[in-house]
């Protein structure tokens, strides 16, 4: 019986090994190091933090991955705030913030938490919400980033949340944003002529996927719990990476052979991101071009392993689906 | 409408058939060998989700080739070719050539150990090809061990566990379960039947109960239907044609 838990503990238990996965994970904790060299160096004010999304925040650093940062600040709005956006961006490199304008930008923490739904919540308030609150990792302002992600939760937690039931304020807010990201892929893909379809693409089938269910089976995993509980359980659970609570799920519901393989699907297909070959031709593939390309058709089959994993997990195990058919739909 | 209460409480027998997805392998139909959109609708009947089309002998393969790259509209999710592994073209770089120009639809092309004379022609295929185990009748390809020296020519072939090949070799199904633990992470899909006198015949109930623990290893692949499915799944799989052809014939797959 291992005792170890995550990706480690699934190794383990399945006898198999993640090599990508794991030199993705050094990649980060290296890269990680030498950013927080760098911003040990600025002024920073007491109540911010700078953090890092997406593959940083999934401990899967490639080699072409992007600063994705948000400068989040706990504290009033004010106008001379540091570090400042253009201090951020001259540490990375210059490197400009994408054509959402998502990121790069100071973020104000009263937003994420106050503006939750209706029109206040834009696409960017709440995209920088989800982000920040399941995958994001501090190049500077630990402590910060910690409060304000457990602040975060503790909002969607006080309300009307009942003992051993999933909350359902922030499940709801999960799946929206879950959805938004399927109907946005969509809208960019029109607005940008299909430019990069093929990457975009590959992501959304794995990586998107694995942000939405490392958020999903933790919330889910709140029926174990009284409702003052679960913000401590939840606080612990973003703390680790993505990978890491998926991999805890399968232990947990007794799936080793079916985590086996959902995470070697993800190891595989990091294998694949991380090859700038591969990566170079999927951002060239258009939808019409995908019919003929092997990369493509690898790539599809093992994100219908990763779901088709991620859904047996949901909807075959005897305790997780009952919560799943309470609480998925409706 | 349908007037038959559904049971309340189904028998480990009856709870297989609510796996998701099971599909049909067109060689349950031997009768209509190498009418293809005749197969696929009698295969899409039963369920629309999954299928193996099963060009078994060498002769079938370039008709099936010549279907599949026409495009044809299928409602399939899951889809595999079963490679011929009998009347084989003795070129076999012309057959392993052939299997290669099928279409990246079908997401995986089964074939038997038994069947390669050099593995290294099917390194082509890459993680498209899936080796499949065998039964006592052959004497390759059994077991984990057996299994290991094909995958180490192939490294990127996947697996397809054939639960009854298994269970003819191992009754204990301890040959099933030593499978499943080397090559956990290979397993594309499964191929579920019982055996009588080698032929692949409808799942009966006492190997439903030998079979479930290694089935419940299985949960998340899609399993592949190799004889007609039992009368009292038609229900839980949604079949919409009509009943099967009882004397349909068995096939050694």
């Amino acid at each position: 019986m291992t005792s170890a838990r995550g990706v480690l503990g699934l190794e383990e238990a399945a006898k198999i090994t993640l090599g990508n996965i794991s030199s993705a994970r050094q990649r980060t904790e290296r890269r990680l190091a030498e950013r927080r060299a760098l911003f040990a160096g600025i002024p920073i004010d007491d109540d911010a933090t700078v953090v890092l999304t997406g593959s940083w925040g999934r401990c899967e650093v490639t080699e072409s991955s992007d600063n994705d940062s948000i400068i989040l600040l706990s504290g009033p709005r004010r106008e001379d705030a540091r570090p400042t956006e253009a201090q951020v961006a001259e540490t990375f490199d210059g490197e400009p913030p994408g054509r959402e304008a998502i990121f790069g930008k100071h973020v104000w923490l009263e937003d994420l938490q106050g503006k939750i739904g209706r029109e206040p919540d834009s696409n960017k308030n709440l995209t920088r919400r989800m982000l920040f609150i399941l995958e994001s990792v501090s190049v500077c302002g630990a402590d910060v980033h910690a409060d304000a992600r457990r602040a975060l939760l503790g909002r969607y937690l006080s309300a009307n949340v009942k003992d051993y039931r999933p909350p359902r304020f922030l499940l709801n807010d999960l799946i929206r944003y879950w959805r938004t990201i399927a109907v946005d892929f969509e809208s960019k893909m029109r607005a940008r002529d299909g430019e990069g379809w093929g990457l975009r693409n590959a992501k959304l089938r794995l990586s998107r996927k694995l942000l939405f269910a490392g958020g999903l089976l933790p919330v889910l995993e709140c029926y174990r719990y009284r409702a003052d509980e679960m913000l401590e359980f939840l606080d612990e659970r973003v703390s680790v990476p993505p990978l890491d609570r998926l991999a805890d799920a399968f232990l947990e519901h007794d799936a080793v052979d079916t985590g086996a393989r959902v995470l070697t699907a993800y190891d595989e297909f990091l294998g694949i991101l991380n090859d700038r070959a591969k990566r170079d031709e999927l951002k060239t593939l258009g939808p019409s071009e995908t019919a003929d390309s092997e990369l493509f058709a690898h790539i599809a089959g093992l994100g219908d392993e990763f779901e088709n994993g991620l859904l047996s997990v949901l909807f075959d195990d005897p305790a997780l689906q009952k919560w799943v058919r309470d609480y998925l739909i409706f | 409408m349908s007037t038959v209460a559904r049971d309340v409480s189904p028998s480990p027998f009856n709870q297989l058939a609510s796996h998701h997805p099971i599909g049909m392998s067109t060689g349950v139909f031997a009768d209509a060998r190498k009418d293809w959109p005749g197969l696929v609708e009698r295969a899409s009947a039963i369920s629309p989700y999954a299928i193996e089309l099963s060009a078994l002998s060498g002769p079938e393969l370039p008709g099936l080739l010549a279907y599949l790259r026409s495009a044809p509209a299928l409602p399939f999710r899951y889809l595999s070719v079963h490679a011929p592994t009998k009347n084989v073209e003795p070129d076999e770089a012309k057959v392993v050539g052939m299997l290669a120009q099928l279409p990246l639809s079908a997401r995986t092309i089964v074939t038997h150990p038994d069947a390669l004379r050099n593995p290294r022609n099917y390194r082509v295929l890459g993680t498209r090809l899936i080796l499949e185990n065998m039964d006592t009748r052959k004497d390759i390809g059994r077991t984990a061990e057996e299994m290991g020296t094909f995958f180490s020519l192939l490294p990127d072939a996947g697996f397809c566990l054939d639960v009854a090949h298994a269970g003819d070799v191992d009754a204990s199904m301890d040959v099933a379960h030593e499978l499943l633990d080397r090559f956990k992470s290979r397993l594309r899909h499964v191929h579920l039947s019982s055996l009588a006198e080698g032929e692949h015949v409808p799942l009966t109930e006492e190997d439903a109960a030998r079979f479930s623990e290694v089935l419940g290893r299985c949960r998340d692949v899609p399993w592949v239907l190799e004889a007609r499915p039992p009368e009292a799944w038609r229900s839980a799989l949604g079949a919409m044609g009509p009943p099967l052809d009882p004397t349909t014939a068995g096939e050694r797959m």
